[in-house]
This record gives C-alpha cells, sequence and structure tokens, in this order.
C-alpha cells in the first residue's frame, strides 16, 4: 500500500541541521547574536525574515512571489497528505498524533503568510495614488497588487470628488495641492523613519544623517533612518528586527 | 484596514514566540514516531529514550500531551542567569544573552516547569535581568540623536518594547535638524 508522500520525501529528504540551534553559550562568546548562515535558510525561514522586514519597513520592499508559491505548494502538498492519511481506516496513534504536527504547522506556515500579504495590502492601499503615479514602484509589486493599487486610486478620487470636491470653487478642487511646511497630499513612503538594523554579514559602509561613514559588523543592531540602510536591506545584506 | 491599528508600528510577543519557536530544543521522546517531512524539514524519527532535536512549537506540542521531555537549553539554568545578573549590575553596557531569551524562557518556564531545576528561582533571575537591562535602556535614551543609535546586546522583545518611542523620538530629533538632504531625489521632495 502507497504510503503517503510526505513520509517518503522523509526518508529521501536531506538532514538539515541548520535552523537557529539555541547553542552553547560559553561565558566569554564573541558573536552578539546567534549566527546563523543565510545559505541555509529554509524557505520559511526567508519567508519569516522577509515577512519581519516588511513589517518594519516604511516603504514597500520587493514582493517575493516565487517564495510564496514554493511554500503555497508545500502546504498543498501536505494538506493533501493529511486528507490521504485521515481516509485511511487503518492509522495508528502514532499516525494521529504525527497528522496533528502536520497540521499545526501547516497554520504556522499559513498565518505568517496571511501576515505578510495583509501588510502588503496595508501599504498598497496607503500609498495607492503615489504607487499610480510613479513607475519605478511597479516592479516591486505582482500584477495583481499593481491592479488593486490602481483601481483603489482611482475610486477613492472619484469618491473624494463625488463626496466633497466638486461642490468647492475651482481652485480648491485639486488634490495635487502642495502647502509649504505640510506633507503632500499624496501620502508618501517616509524613508527617514528609524528602523532598527541587525547585519547579517559584515557590510559595506554607509552615509549617516550627519555625513560620516558608518560600517556594520556581523551581527551588530543598530538603529537608523530606513534610507540609510535600504540598500543594504534590498541586497539581504541586513534584516530588520 | 487590511493590517489592524494595533499591528502598524511594532510586532506584537505573540508574533515574537512565533519567530522564536522555530529554533531547536533536545527533548527525550516518550512515544516513537516515524521520521516525517515538514515544510521547514524532516524530523525525527523519536525513539524513546535517545534524544532528539526538534523546533520549539513541535516540543512544547508534544510536551503538553505529555509526549516527551524538553532538555533545558545551556543557558536556562540558575548558574548561568546569576553569573549573567551580577554582570549586568556592575556592567553599564549590555550583557551577552541568547537573542531570543524572553520568549524562549517563557515558552518553556509555561510548557515544562518540570523539566527545569529550580523554575521559581530561574523565574526571578529573569525579572531581574530584565529589570537591569530596561534601567540600561532607559538611560540609553539620552545618547539618541538624529543620527544613529548603536545597541549592542539587546535582544528581539527589549527592542520591540523601546520600539515606539525610540522611533518616535528619533523622528522629531530627524525634524528638527534637518540636516542636507541625502542623496536620495525622494526623500529631498518630501523635506
Amino acid at each position: 500500500m502507497a504510503g503517503p508522500s510526505f513520509i517518503d520525501r522523509a526518508r529521501s529528504a536531506a538532514d538539515d541541521d541548520d535552523d537557529f540551534p539555541i547553542g552553547d553559550f560559553p561565558g566569554g562568546g564573541r558573536q552578539t547574536i546567534i549566527p546563523q548562515d543565510l545559505a541555509e535558510e529554509t524557505p520559511f525561514q526567508q519567508l519569516i525574515r522577509h515577512w519581519m522586514n516588511e513589517r518594519h519597513a516604511p516603504d514597500i520592499l520587493p514582493g517575493q512571489e516565487m517564495l510564496l508559491g514554493r511554500l503555497l505548494d508545500h502546504i498543498r502538498k501536505q494538506s493533501s497528505d493529511v486528507e490521504l492519511l485521515r481516509a485511511d481506516p487503518d492509522s495508528s496513534e502514532e499516525e494521529h498524533f504525527r497528522i496533528m504536527l502536520v497540521q499545526t504547522e501547516v497554520e504556522r506556515v499559513k498565518f505568517v503568510i496571511r501576515s505578510y500579504i495583509r501588510t502588503r495590502l496595508h501599504k498598497i492601499e496607503k500609498y495607492a495614488k503615489y504607487i499610480s503615479a510613479n513607475p519605478e514602484i511597479h516592479e516591486k509589486l505582482s500584477k495583481a497588487e499593481l491592479d488593486h493599487a490602481r483601481r483603489y486610486a482611482r475610486l477613492v478620487d472619484y469618491h473624494f470628488n463625488q463626496s466633497v470636491l466638486q461642490s468647492l470653487p475651482e481652485q480648491q478642487r485639486s488634490s495635487e495641492e502642495n502647502v509649504p511646511f505640510m506633507p503632500p497630499m499624496t501620502a508618501q513612503p517616509d524613508k527617514l523613519r528609524p528602523v532598527f538594523a541587525h547585519a547579517l554579514q559584515d557590510c559595506p559602509p554607509m552615509r549617516l544623517p550627519d555625513g560620516t561613514m558608518s560600517e556594520m559588523q556581523k551581527g551588530q543592531i543598530v538603529l537608523v533612518p530606513f534610507y540609510v540602510v535600504e540598500q543594504l536591506l534590498l541586497r539581504g545584506e541586513v534584516e530588520l528586527v | 484596514m487590511a493590517l489592524p491599528p494595533s499591528l502598524r508600528t511594532s510586532i506584537t510577543p505573540p508574533e515574537l514566540e512565533l519567530v522564536a519557536s522555530e529554533q531547536l530544543v533536545e527533548i527525550v521522546p516518550l512515544v516513537s514516531m516515524e521520521r516525517t517531512a515538514f515544510i521547514s524539514g524532516a524530523y525525527g524519527p523519536l525513539r524513546p529514550p535517545t534524544k532528539c532535536k526538534v523546533p520549539l512549537w513541535m516540543a512544547s506540542n508534544l510536551k503538553l500531551k505529555k509526549k516527551c521531555h524538553i532538555v533545558p537549553p545551556s543557558w536556562l539554568n540558575v548558574e548561568f542567569l546569576q553569573e549573567r545578573l551580577l554582570r549586568e549590575t556592575t556592567d553599564p553596557s549590555f550583557s551577552e544573552m541568547p537573542f531570543r531569551f524572553a520568549e524562549v524562557a517563557k515558552i518553556l518556564l509555561d510548557v515544562a516547569p518540570d523539566d527545569l531545576q529550580n523554575p521559581e528561582k530561574i523565574r526571578m533571575l529573569l525579572k531581574d535581568i530584565r529589570e537591569a537591562r530596561q534601567a540600561k535602556s532607559r538611560e540609553g535614551l539620552s545618547k539618541l540623536d538624529h543620527n544613529e543609535l548603536m545597541l549592542p546586546n539587546l535582544c528581539a522583545m527589549e527592542i520591540n518594547e523601546i520600539r515606539p518611542f525610540f522611533v518616535r523620538g528619533m523622528s522629531v530629533l530627524t525634524h528638527l535638524t534637518r540636516e542636507p538632504a541625502p542623496v536620495d531625489p525622494n526623500a529631498m521632495e518630501q523635506m
């Protein structure tokens, strides 16, 4: 009788011991954070890193469609395996709690995926007008997200016009006015907002607001305005914490 | 609307626990289980009484169903924490603690107090360490400027605690300082 594929995959799966081990902490350890090699991250750990970055960053970061696709496929496979096992009448006690563990993990992954997508959606709706006007952001969004941003911006514009703006005198109808010392009418991502950055490896020097250069060693945590670490973040040398 | 306002500025502690639960711990299983492929990797086989490394979420799940015993990590014992507490109270800088010690310690104290020696003392020590570090964070506030702030050895939960205030504070200082704009042209338009 053919077993469910996740058991077969388990037998042929490589041994991985690469997650964050709760390592030994000898008294005089040099590292400030438990070291973790980027190359050994599982897809789920990568997603968690991108999720945290997205939560903390004031700007929209490039979307990770491929990663999401892989994880969603994996979830589908696991769920169908669980269905198979449940339908099988001679599964034992051991199978039951194995199924339970697989389901628990699926729930965890689904939660992170949902939260990641919601965070991006929130930022997209907030900056919908800015996105429609600036093509360079479009490559950070997936096609569906871009469509949604455009339609949403149109809807909001239409709503403002219908409810308020068309009843105002001509000169006050614009939604593009820029008053000195006030933020612009179209909400723009605030790249000056401070973020906590954690260096995953030794980083090239970055320019601070007062002009000096600063370099981060692997494992350091620093509080800086977002634009200072933006390039490092996009290259994956730094994560937001 | 997509993201409730309470989640917009910062991460909640339960979410930090979720991230911390990916870490591996050693367990002594009480039931056996074949090697199984999960999304984050293949774990098992569990063969009592051999120890095995599994993620913390799995360990706490099994423990709640009384199917394993958890081996506490090397830093979660009275001697280590006492030594760290001494260092915290004598040194003006933060001492090294595992990055997610607060989350991991909370999970283990809730789920497996019987696997730890002297859980009450451990709780007290953790509380004292936390208070000592909080006092240092408060002093660190005076070093906040519009430029950068180094935070050696700070841990995930503590960063989360100070985040709203420090971020707002630094934001205000940045606006007050009005330095010449950075290279980025977008930011120029904002200022």
